[in-house]
């Protein structure tokens, strides 16, 4: 529990406390200026340094695409097999796709039929 | 759902642009800086009792609290900046106490005080006259000399709740302790003043007419 006079003496030492910093001469003002400049300039230090490591990561990805991805090249054409060549230029296939009605007719009739 | 979209996009086209925050934060760190320098500087010089040594510390808790915690809420600022400054004051003691040890092997053991020049140390007049100047920095050297004294604890609880106006919970969080150990400590800082001051102290502060409040 505080007295009063414990507060009474506290607010005396402020008094004198406060007498003392007002009382700092010029040279030392200048120096706590300084000093807080510097400090201050270490801000902007630091938020153009946040920017650094993202830039980084950027400019190496970057990099590392013009490098592992190649150019554009000539598309290779692939071998196809005979059997798919021969079902695409065989005329049986292109005349079964003109006569699309007659065979879905005879699926029908199967159908009927009961043929599976 | 549209009224939040809208309200979010508002808010986001009102957010300021990171340059612009940067600037007003450090606008913000300059003013709480500026303002509160002086008395950190008396403060720290009071416990290392060297101005020169006092200037560095003050200077690395400025860097590192805008370095480390300018992007804190600004009503965090002093309790925090506060703490850096005594953990440098600490460091500072530990150091010197090494040194000393050093110094006594070589036969040349000296203590923080022996180059310590009282005038060099005493504020510029404001205004006083000369007397009255003379038993202020008189009462002062007193008070400093005293404060310097007490246990390390007891001074950092001291100053910022007397010095510093730091209020029991920044105090706690300025010391890394608990609001009960600040009151103890101060208390106890209180009281040693008062018995070593009672006769030099400001206005010769007695026993007479204490009461509880």
């Amino acid at each position: 529990m505080m007295k009063k006079s414990d507060n009474e003496f506290a607010r005396q030492t402020k008094v004198l406390f406060d007498e003392s910093v007002d009382g700092l001469d010029a040279a030392t003002l200048s120096t706590l200026n300084q000093a807080r400049q510097r400090a201050l300039a270490t801000t902007r230090h630091t938020s153009v340094l946040r920017w650094v490591p993202a830039a980084g990561v950027a400019a190496a990805t970057l990099v590392a695409v013009m490098v592992i991805l190649p150019g554009p090249t000539e598309v290779e054409v692939m071998p196809t097999s005979m059997t798919d060549m021969e079902i695409l230029l065989g005329e049986d296939s292109i005349e079964m796709l003109e006569d699309l009605e007659f065979y879905s007719w005879i699926d029908m009739a199967d159908e009927s039929d009961g043929v599976t | 759902m549209h009224v939040e979209s809208a309200s979010f996009a508002v808010s986001w086209a009102n957010e300021p642009s990171t340059g612009t925050r940067a600037l007003r934060q450090e606008q913000q760190l300059n003013r709480f800086l500026a303002d509160v320098e002086r008395r950190a500087l008396r403060i720290a010089e009071i416990s290392v009792r060297d101005r020169d040594d006092a200037l560095d510390l003050v200077q690395d808790a400025m860097i590192k609290l805008c370095r480390s915690y300018g992007e804190r809420p600004s009503d965090e600022w002093t309790p925090l900046f506060y703490r850096i400054l005594q953990n440098g004051v600490r460091d500072w003691h530990r150091r010197q106490a090494v040194r000393n040890r050093i110094m006594v092997w070589f036969g040349r053991g000296r203590s923080d005080e022996d180059d310590y020049d009282v005038v060099a140390g005493a504020p510029d007049p404001i205004g006083r006259s000369p007397d009255e100047e003379l038993t202020n920095n008189e009462a002062m050297d007193s008070l400093e000399r005293a404060v310097a004294d007490l246990p390390a604890r007891q001074r950092e609880a001291f100053m910022l709740r007397t010095f510093e106006g730091l209020d029991v919970a920044g105090t706690a969080l300025a010391m890394g302790c608990s609001e009960g150990s600040v009151k103890t400590h101060y208390s106890r800082a209180i009281h040693t003043l008062r018995k070593k001051l009672e006769e030099h102290g400001p206005d010769g502060a007695g026993d007479e007419d204490d009461e509880e409040i």
